[in-house]
Parts: structure tokens; C-alpha cells; sequence
């Protein structure tokens, strides 16, 4: 039987998926109860900071983390296909593939770019070595690399940080994959490269229709580009929305304290952003409540005592007990104003206003 | 080119330095006439053997200064001729003895060193694969086992139980036998256990050495990738992971080649084997100069030899050892720059001579 392919079925179906590692202290709960689900031809933005979870959640998907010491469970399906204790090895190359985040080190320094791009159209679709340098060829021109017959015969090191990103792109665009997987691509790449090689991808991904996970930790990167974005925080869904439900109506202060933490261009010169204070959780020991309690501002006793239920309200839903925009999340807000820190004892400073 | 000159100069001059020590250093220390003429050399009162003595001094020229025998025995080596022995006949010349040594001591080294590094990679490979699993708390248990195990131990133990008990192998080594042929009359099957038993403790050292190297490419990124690619397993480990981690087994495999060179003292002796190990000992404590000389100068060229063969490996094994090279010499470059490179360069020359033309 074939999976049907129209827009109905979705992709990928994460039911209250966990992902943990065993350590000396204990379990580590990197991804702690994840639940999405992924339409065919659409991007998902998964965003959050280091440490978050959002880099563990999607290599879990695709099963690169190692075997040992990790533990997988509840449910993800990929075409109606159960993943969680299954080998995923048929998926890749074929129809999952992955883009990494340093297109430094991700690629085999002594083998030429060429068949770094052919092993898996040699390996998976039995092209001969003409008819995959073809293809190779046709693709490095796809993705904007000059002169790609003399690219194929060179070497990582012989290109620069955004021509070794578009080979990265080439190898994961040339099997024709369903899921893209794109982890921070373009972290570490200057600028003037950020925006090219963005584009590209997003332009590919709806030429060739196939379903991107976009992991990054910047929202400005994910606007635009994702038809939805989920916020994750200490392996939990902080937020999930559509990308204009999202920025119209923020909801959890985590995404809205992202959002402040970075530049924008409408702020007036010598704005000062508003980083988050603290660092994120003891995924060993998570702190019981709410996972973002310890570092929010709007955080209440019941906050540190019990894990806000996720709310839904059409597409949009989010975990927590006092959100911005409505009277209670308001409430809360003044509260902590009023009494000068929050319920975890975090000081509260004045907003911090332009110098 | 240049390079390969200073290089090539380079060897000259350690040459030269070294033969000179070692020249100075052992007439020196010691006294060849007395293993040239016996108990008379030391019978100084009685005129017919101070005739004797005085004979055999302008024989072997040890009745001129220092740096004129250097200089004599430098042009005599520089012509391929070691001189003559300093035993009481002085045959046969250092020359023959070599030649007739070196072989076979050349014989056993590689056979060693084929299966140190033969048996190494599979078992690091294997070892690193599953590191800190039970498998490879079992193999560096076995590494370290086989590493402090001494040799004439390791030699006795295989011995016993492949000659002896299982009468595999044949037990004795005869010099006149042929080389190749896979009867217990030829020696390269006589030659096997010497060499498994200097190629166990070699494998066991660069499993090591491998090992460590290995890992720590796995944790690469571009591991990853190659396993997001679909690529087996297998494939990953050989083809992705082992050419970029090989660069400290080279280097530890040049040096010891070039220390093998010189000889397995205790192995050609315990399996008697008259190769270049029990020539250097026995020439040593006849204080047969001309000999160790000869050894010397052969285990220095082969440690300057092989180590440029090694700095020549890293470049076949990472390209980006390679750049600094590329403009050095035409075979060089055809070798390391690729063929469409070369062919697209030539394009741009013709096309330039035609529009210069």
C-alpha cells in the first residue's frame, strides 16, 4: 500500500514524543512531551535557544542520535509509519534528509565535494557515475554555484563558508527527500550569505514541494519562511501558531521575550534589547511548574507548582497560565510590578527604555 | 623541485654528520687491532710482532690521522663500497655481508609491518565502532596484553604452540632456501612466525594509536552527514572516517619501519635468522667498526627516506596538506591536481596563446 500523498494526510505526526539520555545524575529530558504535526509542502519554524531541545527533537526524528544511552518514546509516525523503536536507516538518503549547521565541519574534508553529492544517488537510486555527475551538475547550477563541472572535482577547503553550504544543500536536495531538516543553516554564515541561502531554500522547497523543518533560533529567520512556528523551551512546546497568528498575538512571554531579546529594524538607534535573564533549565531536575516559571516575569505561585495544560484556540495554542493579551496574563504582570520581583524571586527592573 | 633538492640535500648533510660521529666516536673508544691481529696486538715489546702490528696498520689504514681515514672511507662509501672488515682475514668485505643481511632482515620487516597494520586497521575500526562498549574494553585489554608482552616471550608462546604442537609452521630458517613459495622449504612460511611475532606487538601499538584517532573523527560532523546520507555503516567507518584519521599511524609506522631497518635483534636470534640485527651485535662487540658503520648509515637513510615518504602520504591522504606543494614540480602536479583541473588549465593556456597569437 501507498502512502497517499495529498495535503490531507500529513507527514510527520508527533504524539507526546519524548527523547531522553542517561546520565550519572539521571535521566535527561531533552525533549519532554512534543506533539506537532507537519503538512506535505509546508515549513515548520522550530524555535527556542540553546538548549531547548530543538536540535535533539528532529535528530530523533530522523534517528542519528546514538542508540545508546538514549530513550525514545511516545509516537512519531512518518507517512503512517511508526518510527519510535524502529531503524530509520531505510529513510535516509532517500526520503528524509538533513542540512547541518556548520557547513565547515560537515563535510568530509578528503573527499571531493562531487561525490560527497553522488554517494547517495549512487548509493540509493543506482545512477551510474555519468548519469549522477549529470545530476550533481544540474543541481550545484540550481543552487547558484559557478562553473559547477570544475566544483565537482574540488575540495571542501577550496570553497568558501557559502559555496560548502550550497554543496550541504545539494546533497540534501539532490535525493528529492519528503522531509527537509535544515538545523540552524545559516548560523554560521555572514550575513550578505544568510539571506541567499535562505531564499534558496525556501524557493527549492516549494519548487520541489516537499516539507522543511526549519530549526533556528532567531524568529526573524523563521518569519517569512515558516508556515508555522513552534516555540520550545527546556524540551517542551512553549507556543505553536502559524507564522501571522504568532507575531500578530504573541501569547507565552517566552516567544515574546525571544522576540525582544533580538535587533529589529523599525527599533530607534541605541535601543537597548531585552535579554532573558537566567539560563535555561536542569533538564535532569526540571524545575516542577512550568519549565519557563523560574525566568518569567509574569510567573505566579501556581506557576512553580503546577505544568500549565496547553490551550488551544483554533491553530494557535500555548502552555501557560497567565498569557499576554488577555486580563489574567495583564493581572499578573502588575502584580509583580507591584510587589517588585516575581514569584520565584526574580527582580523585576523598569523597562528598559531608549537612551 | 626545489623542495625534492633541499630535501635530498637535507639527507646529505645528516648523512654526513652522523657517518662522522659515529666514525669518531668508535675509533675513539676502542681498539681494532687487537680483534684484526689477536693477543699480539697487545705484545708491543717484541719486535716481530711490532712489525706485525706495524703491518696491519698501513693494511687498514689506521696508522694515518683521523680525518684522512674519514675522508678515505667517505669516498669509498659515496661509491657504494663499505671498506674492508676489521677481522683477522677482513672478509668478506662490509659490502657482501650487507648485501647478504640486509635482505633478509628487509624480508622480515615488511612481513611484520604487513600484518601490524593488517590486523590494526580492522580491529580499530571494529574497537572504535563500539568504543567503550564490552568489545573494545576486551580489545584494549588485549592490546595492552600483546604491547607489554616482551618479544622473546611472544616468540617462545607461538613457537611452541604452531611449530611445536601444531606443526604448522616449519622451526628452522635455512639461508639458502628460496624466497617465495608457500612450503615449509621457502622462506617467506619460515619467516611467519618471526613476523607474527613482531607483527602482534606492532598491531596491538597502532590500535592504539588508531583507535583514539578514530573516535575522535566520528565525532565529527561530517560523520553525521554521511550517516544522514544513507551511507552504511561499514561504508562510513572505511570510507569516511578511516583516511582522515590515519595521519599518527603513519607517522609512528615511518619511524618504526626505519628502526626495523636496523634489525630484530631478538627475534633473528631466537629464530635464527643471520640478518642485519645479529650482524650489528656481533660486529659491535668485536668492535668490527666498518660493519656498524655500514648499519648506521643504512638505518639513517631509511629514517630520512621514510619519513619523507610519510609527509609525501599526508598529502595523498588530505588535500589540504597538498597546497603548499602544488607548484613544485610537473610530476607532482599531475599527480595531485586532478585531471579535468589540469585539462581546464590547458584549455586556458591554448586559449590564450590563440589570442595572443
Amino acid at each position: 500500500m501507498t502512502y497517499p500523498t495529498d495535503e490531507e494526510h500529513p507527514l510527520l505526526v508527533l504524539e507526546d514524543y519524548r527523547i531522553g539520555f542517561n546520565t550519572e545524575r539521571g535521566l535527561a529530558k531533552a525533549v519532554d512531551g512534543v506533539s506537532l504535526t507537519l503538512k506535505r509542502g509546508q515549513t515548520l519554524g522550530i524555535v527556542g535557544e540553546s538548549g531547548s531541545g530543538k536540535t535533539v527533537l528532529n535528530r530523533g526524528v530522523i534517528g542519528l542520535l546514538a542508540a545508546r544511552n538514549t530513550v525514545e518514546s511516545g509516537s512519531a509516525k512518518f507517512e503512517g509509519e511508526e518510527l519510535v523503536g524502529e531503524n530509520r536507516q531505510a529513510f535516509w538518503g532517500t526520503k528524509m534528509a538533513m542540512i547541518f549547521q556548520d557547513p565547515m565541519t560537515s563535510l568530509n574534508p578528503v573527499m571531493k565535494v562531487g561525490n560527497q553529492v553522488m554517494e547517495p544517488l549512487r548509493q540509493h537510486q543506482k545512477l551510474s557515475k555519468s548519469e549522477a555527475k549529470k545530476r550533481v551538475a544540474d543541481i550545484f547550477t540550481l543552487v547558484g554555484i559557478p562553473e559547477p563541472i570544475k566544483r565537482l572535482d574540488q575540495y571542501p577547503h577550496e570553497l568558501s563558508g557559502g559555496m560548502r553550504q550550497r554543496v550541504m544543500i545539494s546533497i540534501a536536495l539532490a535525493i528529492e527527500p519528503d522531509l527537509l531538516i535544515a538545523d540552524e543553516p545559516t548560523t554560521s554564515l555572514d550575513v550578505t550569505v544568510q539571506k541567499y541561502i535562505l531564499d534558496l531554500l525556501t524557493r527549492v522547497q516549494k519548487e520541489q514541494g516537499m516539507s522543511m523543518v526549519l530549526i533556528t533560533h532567531d524568529l526573524g529567520v523563521a518569519r517569512g519562511r515558516a508556515d508555522e512556528i513552534l516555540v520550545m523551551y527546556g524540551g517542551r512546546v512553549m507556543e505553536h501558531a502559524p507564522t501571522e497568528d504568532l507575531f500578530e498575538k504573541m501569547s507565552h512571554p517566552y516567544t515574546s521575550a525571544l522576540f525582544s531579546s533580538i535587533p529589529h529594524l523599525h527599533h530607534k538607534k541605541h535601543t537597548r534589547l531585552t535579554p532573558i535573564p537566567g539560563t535555561p533549565p536542569d533538564i535532569v531536575e526540571p524545575p516542577t511548574g512550568c519549565r519557563f516559571a523560574p525566568r518569567c516575569t509574569y510567573a505566579q505561585e501556581i506557576c512553580l507548582l503546577e505544568s500549565p495544560p496547553m490551550t488551544q484556540e483554533g491553530n494557535h495554542r500555548y502552555a501557560c497560565f497567565f498569557p499576554i493579551g488577555i486580563q489574567q496574563g495583564q493581572e499578573a504582570l502588575t502584580t509583580n510590578q507591584q510587589r517588585g520581583h516575581t514569584a520565584s524571586g526574580l527582580q523585576i527592573q523598569k523597562k528598559a527604555e531608549a537612551i | 623541485m626545489r623542495r625534492a633538492i633541499k630535501r635530498l640535500l637535507g639527507l646529505g648533510l645528516l648523512l654526513t654528520v652522523i657517518s662522522m660521529v659515529t666514525f669518531a666516536a668508535m675509533n675513539i673508544l676502542g681498539d681494532p687491532l687487537f680483534n684484526i691481529l689477536g693477543p699480539i696486538a697487545g705484545d708491543v715489546d717484541n719486535p716481530e710482532s711490532v712489525k706485525i702490528i706495524e703491518e696491519a696498520k698501513e693494511q687498514y689504514y689506521l696508522d694515518k690521522s683521523l680525518p684522512e681515514r674519514y675522508a678515505r672511507w667517505a669516498g669509498d662509501f659515496v661509491t657504494g663500497d663499505f671498506g674492508v672488515r676489521f677481522s683477522a682475514t677482513g672478509q668478506p668485505p662490509v659490502t657482501d655481508l650487507i648485501k647478504e643481511r640486509f635482505p633478509r632482515t628487509l624480508q622480515l620487516m615488511i612481513m611484520a609491518q604487513l600484518i601490524a597494520v593488517g590486523l590494526a586497521i580492522p580491529w580499530a575500526v571494529t574497537a572504535a565502532s563500539r568504543a567503550n562498549s564490552k568489545t573494545d574494553k576486551t580489545s584494549t585489554v588485549t592490546a595492552f596484553a600483546f604491547v607489554s608482552l616482551p618479544n622473546f616471550a611472544l616468540a617462545v608462546i607461538l613457537f611452541y604452540v604452531f611449530s611445536i604442537r601444531l606443526d604448522w609452521l616449519p622451526d628452522v630458517y635455512t639461508a639458502t632456501d628460496p624466497f617465495w613459495g608457500f612450503t615449509h622449504n621457502h622462506r617467506l612460511i619460515q619467516n611467519l612466525l618471526p613476523a607474527l611475532t613482531l607483527g602482534l606487538g606492532g598491531a596491538a601499538a597502532y590500535q592504539r594509536l588508531l583507535r583514539t584517532d578514530l573516535i575522535t573523527t566520528l565525532q565529527e560532523d561530517f560523520i553525521l552527514m554521511a550517516r544522514s546520507k544513507g551511507v552504511s555503516r561499514r561504508k562510513v567507518l572505511y570510507k569516511h572516517a578511516l583516511r582522515p584519521s590515519l595521519f599518527s599511524l603513519i607517522t609512528v609506522l615511518a619511524i618504526n619501519i626505519s628502526y626495523m631497518i636496523g634489525g630484530a635483534l631478538v627475534v633473528e636470534t631466537f629464530f635464527r635468522i643471520p640478518g642485519l640485527g645479529t650482524a650489528v651485535v656481533e660486529a659491535v662487540l668485536r668492535e668490527d667498526f666498518p660493519v656498524v658503520l655500514a648499519i648506521v648509515m643504512i638505518v639513517a637513510t631509511a629514517f630520512m627516506v621514510f619519513n619523507y615518504l610519510a609527509d609525501l602520504l599526508y598529502g595523498v591522504i588530505d588535500p589540504r596538506v597538498r597546497t603548499n606543494e602544488k607548484e613544485s614540480t610537473p610530476i607532482f602536479r599531475s599527480l595531485w591536481k586532478s585531471q579535468t583541473n589540469l585539462e581546464a588549465e590547458e584549455k586556458i593556456n591554448d586559449e590564450t596563446v590563440e589570442v595572443s597569437s
